[in-house]
């Protein structure tokens, strides 16, 4: 069913170009996720799956194809039209967190939402529910350096859905954080998972990755499974 | 992101540095600090030289040699120097009907005399109506009488500075003084008027002529009656002078004429100065890029983070703009009020004054130079590629 892809990939190449040389981190990737998915993606280091990770997330355009976000190509967008879809449509959870210094929790989970234009009585509702959500709900104000490596994580989760996004895409989010605190946020993922949010990982964790219902293995720039 | 959000952003992002932000405050601070007063010095001369103006009296006209007379080479106007005290007559036959009073002048500088102390005066030689033409007012003695002139006597009238100079606080009226070898009689003293005045020696114009060797005027006064149009009056005074000279061996000039020429002349020293001291404010400006530059590559990853949430290179750009446009504002308030206190403590020994469109410059130009230095950082900024910003280490 076409109406419940969320995002559709239609033989995407992405050519990089190095003085005279050039070569392809992607070549004719063609996949589809859908709405309510858990997917992994995975594959070593320098296999594509950044590169692949950065179209999904629309944090860049594909050289060659077409990228198709809730069937609307976006494939010629400008950046500024790219940066309203990574609004609406993508909440990034990274490996190394990235929350402001020295910036409290609710402002950090409210970020996307200003971004959004949200008036500040909504955001700060919204922002405080998705932190109560992650299990955050008594440190509403702390500032960023005073978390734990897992409770930073927990933060960014929560701004990743803070704007109810169609992707949350996670880019090895429990490569910081050690075993313990990672199942924590696995587990999270998987709670989220259960209440409809669609969900990518890119790791190269294969534990991490056994946790999906949907893999996607990606090797010299080709989906090998 | 709305402006209110924006601005909130950059004041945060300001005040998590505020040993940075302030010393590159201070660029602007001493940039407009600087522009305010160099204005306020330049404002207050010219004041300083109207109300000197005013003090001689309104409706005067001079005659002076030469084409015309301020703004000329005034070398010109000596070698070619054709006035002459049969001018001062056909002005008085020829033109006579709005004239209150006029006088012939001579000026000078000489070393005066008296005993063992000496000071360097500015010596004018008038008429025994000078007083009335120039507005002196006596304090001690008299003033030179019609015998006085026709005679070639050697008496002088002399200024507050001048007095106190030579004599203390005795009275000098009676005593002499010297000038170029001549023994003047002091007959009177003038009442305190103003630097310009103060400094001053009167003597018979025809004294000053012998003393000093002088064959011409070095112009005719002439203080119209109350009331008397200035422009017929003028043209009088020209075409009554005309009779024997050339028109380009002398100019009519009003008093407001002189009072422009320099008030112009000032004005371009001002704006001058003012420009000179611009270059600091300037200076000021490129170390608001150099910080917002380093700024914007230390916060490489704080872009990307705000990039890949939805935050549009606008925004990005925006948020940096602001914060560059927000140290030079503040930067240039400080300035000003520091320029207003400095202002205030300097009234005392110097004519000072801060004008309306010197503060509205000073703002424009603080913000001016905030968004021409903040600009070429804010759009590096918005252009960073969200992958490599992420990346960055």
């Amino acid at each position: 069913m076409a109406a419940k892809s969320v995002i559709n990939l239609n033989k995407v190449s992405k050519k990089y170009e190095m003085g005279e040389e050039e070569f392809y981190a992607l070549k004719d990737v063609s996949l589809k996720i859908n709405k309510g998915e858990f997917v992994a993606i995975i594959g070593p280091s320098g296999s594509g799956k950044s590169t692949l990770m950065h179209i999904i997330g629309l944090l860049d355009t594909p050289t060659k194809g077409q990228v198709l976000l809730k069937g609307k190509d976006i494939s010629k967008y400008t950046e500024t039209e790219l940066a309203l879809a990574r609004n609406k449509e993508i909440g990034f959870v990274f490996q190394s967190f990235n929350l402001l210094q020295r910036t409290s929790t609710l402002d950090n989970v409210e970020l996307p939402l200003k971004y959004a234009k949200v008036k500040k009585k909504d955001r700060i509702k919204t922002a405080t529910e998705m932190l109560q959500l992650v299990g955050l709900g008594d440190r509403l104000h702390n500032k960023s350096n005073e978390l734990s490596g897992g409770q930073k994580q927990r933060v960014a989760i929560a701004r990743a859905l803070v704007n109810d996004p169609s992707i949350i895409l996670a880019d090895e989010p429990t490569g910081n954080l050690d075993t313990k605190t990672g199942d924590e946020i696995i587990k999270l993922f998987k709670k989220l998972n259960k209440m409809g949010k669609t969900i990518v990982i890119v790791t190269h964790d294969e534990d991490l990755a056994k946790i999906a219902k949907k893999r996607i293995t990606i090797s010299d720039g080709l989906v090998v499974k | 992101m709305n402006f209110i959000d924006t601005f909130r952003t950059s004041s945060t992002a300001i005040s998590a540095n505020k040993v940075r932000a302030a010393l590159t405050m201070l660029g602007v601070i001493i940039g407009v600090f600087a522009v305010v007063m160099m204005v306020a010095l330049g404002q207050g001369a010219q004041n300083f030289i109207t109300d000197q103006f005013e003090q001689l009296g309104s409706n005067l006209i001079f005659v002076s040699p030469g084409k015309s007379g301020v703004g000329r080479d005034p070398a010109e106007a000596l070698t070619r120097n054709k006035l002459d005290d049969k001018h001062v007559d056909l002005i008085k036959t020829h033109a006579n009907e709005n004239i209150s009073a006029l006088s012939a002048w001579v000026s000078t500088g000489s070393t005066v005399v008296h005993k063992n102390k000496s000071y360097f005066a500015s010596v004018s030689g008038l008429d025994y109506n000078g007083n009335e033409v120039m507005n002196y007012e006596i304090d001690k003695g008299r003033f030179l009488i019609r015998s006085e002139v026709k005679s070639k006597a050697k008496v002088a009238v002399i200024g507050k500075l001048v007095s106190e100079e030579l004599f203390g606080q005795s009275s000098p009226i009676g005593e002499s003084i010297k000038m170029d070898n001549n023994s003047y009689k002091v007959i009177g003293t003038f009442k305190e008027k103003g630097q310009n005045y103060d400094n001053g020696v009167i003597i018979p114009y025809t004294s000053a002529k012998s003393t000093f060797s002088i064959k011409n005027l070095s112009g005719i006064v002439i203080k119209l009656k109350e009331g008397a149009p200035v422009e017929v009056s003028m043209n009088q005074i020209k075409r009554a002078v005309s009779r024997d000279l050339n028109k380009d061996d002398f100019s009519v000039l009003s008093q407001q004429d002189i009072l422009g020429s320099i008030q112009e002349i000032l004005g371009m020293l001002t704006l001058a100065i003012g420009g000179i001291a611009g270059i600091s404010l300037l200076v000021g400006g490129i170390g608001i890029m150099n910080i917002m530059l380093v700024s914007v590559t230390e916060r490489t990853r704080e872009i990307g983070l705000r990039k890949a949430v939805g935050a549009t290179p606008f925004n990005i750009a925006s948020q940096f703009l602001i914060e560059s446009v927000l140290i030079s504002f503040g930067g240039g308030s400080i300035g000003i009020i520091l320029a207003f206190i400095a202002n205030f403590a300097a009234q005392s020994f110097i004519r000072t004054e801060i004008p309306i469109w010197a503060i509205a410059l000073a703002f424009g130009f603080s913000v001016g130079v905030g968004i021409l230095f903040g600009t070429y950082p804010a759009i590096k900024a918005a252009k960073k590629d969200p992958i490599e910003a992420l990346r960055y280490e």
